[in-house]
């Protein structure tokens, strides 16, 4: 019974998604049914997921070796080789369905007062429930066949989630490009899968007996595996070079944005790639590489950040930059510290995305920052929670970022990986500038001459907010390391995936905890001189390579989208028109014009009778020329 | 060579040949006639020859009647080609397609 | 001797059918197929048929073609009227083609049958009154309905030939 409970936190959200499918298209076709009636299962799912966590949370703490299997149904059986529909409760997926199911129980709040007045509200909490359930999936399942489940839903629902509003096409371009870009990682996904299964699936395909096939394979082998599967995480986590998406996928609405883009789906790569620790244990050369691809990532997104203009596009390249930081950490081993960090950012993005949303509806969806100003006075709530969010973002210590970034940066120092810290110290200074330069231009800038009213914000967007900033303020404090004098709290309850680094003395942990304090807080300091009362008559000048995104997305175009189009417009116009269609067609009025000819046959006109007479005499007498032996 | 029944024969179905060709070839109406009534010549020979070869007189009689039908049928078909004239101007045969007898004239 | 009056009668035969269905106007054909007769009738003479050679030219030549030549400068068609023929070789030649198994099996069957000797009779053998004697012993009831089709096909050909009247 205890076991089927860890199956019920997903079938929970599933349940829900579908009644609620069922309930809109009732709700279309028949009759229209209130909202609070979607509210009642699209909220109550989540919850009910997130108590189930807090149930088994005691047992875990406890006893560090507790594990929960539960096997739902045999799902494929090739000659007695078994795959399962199989569920792993441990401590590191207890921890992540616990915040994956909180969070999401928030923004499922939250998004009920966005999305209030939407003739699809019905539709908009299938996919979000939906959307949770293979999110729960992907995190509690045994086998990485089960995780590639919960892996291609959350990008389905995702996709759907972004072309929400799908009359505008432009949204139902960003939703595939979401979708073809993650599709392109997918396929390092299954590469790896396979070869997995090839060469370490020999006794079963879950993470237990994959951990112990892979003991032995040869180091080419368990390179390319790692390779492969960190394909799969950049096109999920929107790493240089699969980023493209995450900044068009802003287009959805802004709860998708908050669950989605920052708290959740993104985070599923850094997930796997602690889930296969088994794995990148033996190739450290892999991680370092995934260390550095993160780094870089960081980097480019924060300097890309310094000079958009749309306070939604500025959030999305800061999780790409966040999931950069967390890639550096479990690249080098640490894999509790990036955990950690996920969940640290998990609370203050999304409290910035649901106080750019909150922005975003008071100010009837105006999204451009150089639009805004001043809004201090006006949304005094919305202003003191994202400075606690932007506090945290910076690593302002006590904010739980701080914890966190701290860690990340002291692994990387620990490791001699010292250019990997030195990069990942200079974004955090880029970090704190331009997140401070969009708090600045947001609620201090002067001279606002675009809006009057506002709309208020109802009480289901407020509340959310409140309560994920308390969550920025205190999640940091699980990992107080110990030369503060904490316990290190989450480094101990997931030590099962720490790679145990080589020790820094306490003086130089804290000389660099300075350092770190220091350089975000030069950052502010910079953004201050820079913005605080920025006079919004000022044209900001938007030109340059940084403001054009480092022309990736013209690069790309160029390189792969045309060739590309050019090859399908070739096969569509020559090989699926003219040939396979021509020879299609030309068969069948090949028959019609059988049919013709032999319809000649009834025509009225005797000579033709005479001549088939004639054909039918000469076939009959070399018949019988063949029978009777005269010739052949 | 005159002595032998092939070359008759042989003689005969060329010319049975011939008029067949004509009669799927040729679209003016009287050559389809004449076309016939050189068939009609060739089968006479192959009889005639047929009653030399076993010195018998009826193949010959035949052929006597078979001529005299021929020349009922010109007589009709003559007739029938004036009629169709008058009214269709034309001496193309396959023009005349129409198989119902109420429009046919 | 008879070889050479065979093989020219066969050749005058043979020229006038070709000639006949390869002419285009109508009066040439006529006069092809009257030298085709000729020489027809030419052969049923050296086959000791005698009195079919005199019919042959009385009433074939004579009667038949004349009827057809008289119609056909009646009817007076000029030559653009003719109707065109564009693909009249092309099909003899297939046709011809086409005929040929045909008559392969025709001429395999009639080979079969021993060689006797045809030269010409000198007995009454094709005379009138061996004809006769057949004709009217052993023939006689197709003879009267020969004259009885004889009356309907000059009914019929007057019945054609009248003017429309409306009610006739």
């Amino acid at each position: 019974m205890t076991s089927f409970l860890v199956a019920l936190i997903v079938l929970l959200p599933l349940l829900s998604a579908i009644f609620l499918g069922l309930l809109y298209l009732y709700c279309i076709k028949i009759k229209k049914v209130p909202n609070w009636l979607f509210d009642t299962f699209g909220l109550s799912a989540p919850f009910l997921s997130f108590l189930i966590t807090l149930y088994f949370l005691p047992k875990m703490i406890d006893d560090s070796e507790k594990v929960f299997f539960y096997t739902a149904y045999k799902w494929l059986s090739i000659y007695g080789y078994d795959i399962n529909m199989g569920f792993m409760l441990d401590r590191l997926s207890l921890f992540m369905a616990m915040f994956i199911t909180f969070v999401g129980w928030l923004i499922h709040i939250y998004a009920s007062g966005y999305m209030r007045s939407d003739s699809g509200y019905g539709k908009f909490f299938f996919y979000f429930n939906l959307f949770l359930a293979s999110m729960l999936l992907l995190v509690l399942a045994d086998s990485p066949l089960i995780m590639f489940i919960g892996w291609e839903g959350v990008g389905v629902c995702s996709y759907f989630l972004i072309s929400y509003y799908y009359k505008d096409a432009q949204n139902v371009k960003a939703g595939n490009k979401a979708f073809i870009v993650n599709r392109v990682g997918d396929f390092g996904f299954v590469v790896a899968l396979i070869t997995l299964f090839y060469y370490a699936g020999a006794n079963g395909f879950d993470y237990k007996n994959l951990a112990i096939g892979v003991q032995g394979l040869p180091i080419e082998v368990l390179t390319f595996i790692g390779m492969s599967l960190f394909i799969g995480a950049i096109g999920k986590s929107a790493q240089i070079p699969l980023h493209v998406w995450l900044p068009d996928a802003m287009a959805g609405p802004t709860p998708v944005s908050a669950l989605i883009h920052a708290a959740t789906m993104v985070t599923a790569g850094v997930y796997m790639v602690v889930r296969f620790s088994f794995l990148y244990d033996l190739i450290p050369s892999v991680g370092v590489f995934i260390s550095y691809i993160g780094a870089f990532s960081a980097l480019f997104a924060a300097l890309i950040a310094t000079k958009q203009t749309d306070i939604k596009k500025i959030l999305a390249y800061s999780t790409m930059s966040q999931l950069g930081y967390m890639f550096m950490a479990v690249g080098l081993g640490s894999y509790s510290v990036g955990i950690f960090h996920v969940f640290t950012h998990a609370f203050f993005k999304a409290l910035l995305f649901m106080g750019a949303g909150a922005i975003i509806v008071a100010l009837n969806h105006e999204q451009n920052i150089f639009k805004m100003g001043g809004l201090k006075k006006r949304l005094p709530l919305v202003c003191f929670t994202m400075l606690i969010a932007t506090l945290a973002i910076s690593g302002i210590p006590p904010f739980a970022g701080f914890f966190s970034k701290d860690e990340i940066l002291l692994s990387a120092f620990a490791n001699q990986k010292y250019v990997i810290w030195l990069l990942g110290l200079i974004t955090a200074f880029f970090t704190s500038y331009y997140m401070f330069r969009l708090f600045f231009i947001v609620f201090f800038a002067k001279n606002c001459k675009y809006f009057t009213k506002l709309q208020t914000l109802s009480r289901s967007m407020k509340i959310p907010l409140i309560v994920l900033a308390f969550g920025s303020l205190f999640s940091g404090f699980i990992g107080i390391p110990k030369v503060l004098g904490g316990s290190n709290f989450i480094g101990n309850f997931l030590n099962d995936w720490n790679l145990h680094v080589g020790g820094v003395s306490h003086t130089l942990e804290l000389g660099l905890m300075g350092l770190n304090i220091l350089i975000a807080l030069v950052g502010i300091a910079v953004a201050y001189k820079k913005f605080f009362q920025y006079d919004l008559t000022l044209n900001p000048e938007l030109k340059g390579v940084i403001w054009h995104k480092f022309y990736v997305d013209e690069i790309y175009e160029r390189i792969f989208i045309r060739g590309i189009k050019k090859l399908s417009i070739f096969f569509t116009i020559n090989i699926d028109k003219n040939i396979i269609d021509r020879l299609v067609m030309s068969s069948s009025l090949g028959f019609i014009k059988m049919g013709w000819v032999v319809s000649k046959m009834q025509s009225a006109v005797t000579r033709y009778y005479a001549i088939f007479m004639m054909i039918g005499v000469s076939i009959i007498s070399i018949y019988l020329l063949i029978v009777l032996g005269y010739i052949l | 060579m005159a002595n032998m029944l092939i070359s008759y024969i042989t003689l005969a179905m060329i010319l049975f040949s011939i008029g067949f060709l004509g009669v799927i070839s040729r679209k003016n109406i009287f050559i389809v006639y004449m076309s016939i009534e050189l068939m009609l010549n060739a089968v006479n020979l192959i009889f005639i020859s047929l009653g030399r070869y076993y010195e018998s007189m009826t193949p010959q009689v035949i052929s006597m009647l078979i001529i005299a039908i021929a020349a009922a049928e010109a007589a009709v078909f003559l007739s029938m080609i004036v009629v169709l004239y008058r009214k269709r101007k034309t001496l193309n045969a396959d023009k005349f397609t129409i198989l119902s007898q109420k429009d046919a004239l | 001797m008879i070889d050479i009056i065979f093989i020219m009668l066969s050749f005058l035969a043979i020229a006038g059918g070709v000639g006949m269905i390869l002419f285009a106007q109508p009066v040439h054909s006529a006069l092809s197929l009257i030298v085709c007769i000729v020489a027809l009738s030419g052969i049923y003479a050296l086959l000791s048929a005698s009195f079919m050679f005199m019919v042959q030219i009385i009433l074939y030549a004579g009667a038949i073609i004349a009827l057809l030549l008289f119609i056909i400068m009646f009817l007076n068609v000029k030559d653009e009227a003719l109707p065109d023929e564009p693909n009249k070789n092309t099909t003899i030649f297939f046709g011809a083609i086409l005929l040929i198994p045909f008559n392969f099996l025709i001429l395999k069957a009639f080979y079969t049958l021993p060689i006797k000797q045809m030269d010409i009779l000198d007995s009454d053998f094709g005379g009138i009154k061996l004809f006769g004697h057949e004709l009217f012993r052993k023939w006689l009831v197709p003879f009267e309905l020969i004259s009885i089709l004889l009356l309907c096909a000059l009914i019929g050909a007057v019945v054609y030939a009248r003017k429309d009247k409306k009610n006739g």
